[in-house]
């Protein structure tokens, strides 16, 4: 039922009583910060679920009686207005299964392949599969900058750049990038992440793609002490690419490339200068929606 | 990473034991949201406080990654243990179950300020005052 946020403890506490295992209320958050941070707004009224077993229909109508007459009296307490409860039949399913429905195979760039562990890819010759198990972590594919990343690593891959070179991936989530980079052939990926739960998403991931041995990763951020490293992949956000670009640069050897990823579009000026003012050059540019990659080198002779 | 926010929303479970069934697996299930990581990481860091309502407020992400943050039990739960009640009434506007004083509201009001989008502890209070009269909780003084 919708509810005024002033009235929300209340009825979530009056359809808990019959709602044995919680409930869910859902405040109208307003995307802020081009989608990248969420804010409560207040005007408008939020969303308390509640669910009860239906396999006894009298006690599950008794129970909404219930609770309708219990809703009927919180005007009375100096609560704003709530609205209708209205209730539906939800079909039982295997809750814990049915989100892997919205995890297809999934084909990035000409030769990449996402599998998500449950399923089954028949590979044609020069498929690159990356066996992946979503988690809380991010990068699952689904994302424009991830796609992206994975198209700059195929492109690197093309070039011969990949083959024994040593990598970081700055943010490395679910690892994604990080196993990309060693199924092409990178000799060692380090990840790193101030997330921990990215951190053993990143391994057990490396572990599933049989690469434990040449993927590592830690919590933290740059510098590493491994470093400079041939290949440095970041997909972070503008304002983090902006404020690590001379981190960035110093990860690099002469000659290095990075693919820096995550940019919102109207945010790249900014990152493209500051990669300028770290030494920095821009070798090509991609973009997918509002989300921009850019593939970047240090030049061969910054001695910097 | 540019986490691009789908949704936003809060589960008021009980704490160390919630399962894939509904809500959690109603909510997150459409996300395409990986139900039994939730539930796992969510029991570990509630465990030691089995017996409450804890919600969590999940972040859900356009690639359907996620991340969660515990918030503070609801008020209800706050007003029973104030209150020294095992449970609110069963149906609003009948039985008195117990009482609580209108510094424990104020109290009760002040530990939620955060959560509740309240502008003010003024506001804050009338509503835990109000999901006290409707769990059958005089306010008394």
């Amino acid at each position: 039922m919708e509810a005024d946020q002033e009235a929300v403890e209340a009825v979530s506490e009056i359809l808990a009583r019959v709602a044995p295992g919680g409930v869910s209320v859902e405040m109208p958050f307003r995307l802020v910060a081009e989608g990248l941070a969420a804010e409560v707004d207040a005007s408008r009224p939020a969303i308390v679920r509640a669910y009860l077993p239906g396999r006894d229909p009298v006690a599950a109508d008794a129970a909404i009686a219930s609770a309708r007459r219990s809703l009927g009296h919180l005007q009375a307490f100096g609560l704003r207005p709530i609205g209708e409860l209205s209730v539906s039949a939800v079909h039982e399913e295997d809750w814990a299964a049915a989100w892997k429905a919205h995890f297809p195979v999934l084909r990035v760039g000409r030769r990449m392949v996402i599998r998500p562990t449950w399923r089954r890819h028949r590979s044609r010759p020069g498929d690159v599969v990356l066996a992946l198990d979503p988690g809380m972590a991010f990068g699952t594919g689904l994302h424009p900058t991830t796609r992206l990343c994975l198209a700059g690593i195929e492109r690197w891959g093309d070039e011969g750049i990949v083959a024994g070179a040593r990598a970081i991936d700055v943010g490395c989530g679910s690892g994604i990038l990080a196993i990309a980079a060693g199924l092409l052939g990178a000799e060692s990926v380090l990840g790193v992440d101030t997330d921990p739960i990215a951190v053993e998403a990143t391994l057990a991931n490396a572990r599933r793609n049989r690469l434990a041995r040449r993927i590592g990763a830690r919590t933290g951020s740059l510098p590493v002490a491994e470093g400079p490293f041939d290949l440095v992949l970041a997909n972070l956000i503008a304002s983090l690419l902006v404020d690590l670009s001379g981190e960035l640069a110093a990860a690099l050897r002469p000659g290095g490339r990075l693919l820096a990823s995550g940019i919102f579009i109207d945010r790249e000026p900014e990152v493209v200068a500051a990669f300028r003012s770290a030494g920095l050059v821009v070798r090509e540019r991609t973009a997918e929606g509002d989300w921009v990659a850019l593939d970047v080198e240090r030049p061969a002779g910054d001695r910097r | 990473m540019a986490k691009k926010i789908r949704i936003v929303l809060t589960l008021q479970l009980p704490a160390g034991k919630a399962t894939p069934a509904p809500p959690v697996g109603t909510a997150l299930g459409p996300h395409g949201i990986n139900i039994v990581e939730f539930t796992k990481t969510y029991n570990e860091k509630t465990a030691a406080q089995a017996g409450s309502i804890i919600p969590a407020q999940i972040t859900i992400f356009e690639d359907r990654s996620f991340t969660f943050v515990l918030k503070t039990p609801p008020a209800a739960d706050l007003l029973r243990k104030a209150a020294g009640i095992e449970s609110g009434a069963k149906t609003t506007g009948k039985e008195v179950v117990g009482s609580v004083t209108q510094a424990q509201v104020r109290e009760i009001a002040q530990t939620k300020l955060a959560d509740l989008n309240a502008v003010d502890l003024e506001a804050a209070a009338k509503i835990i005052a109000g999901t006290a009269r409707s769990m059958g909780i005089e306010v008394r003084g």
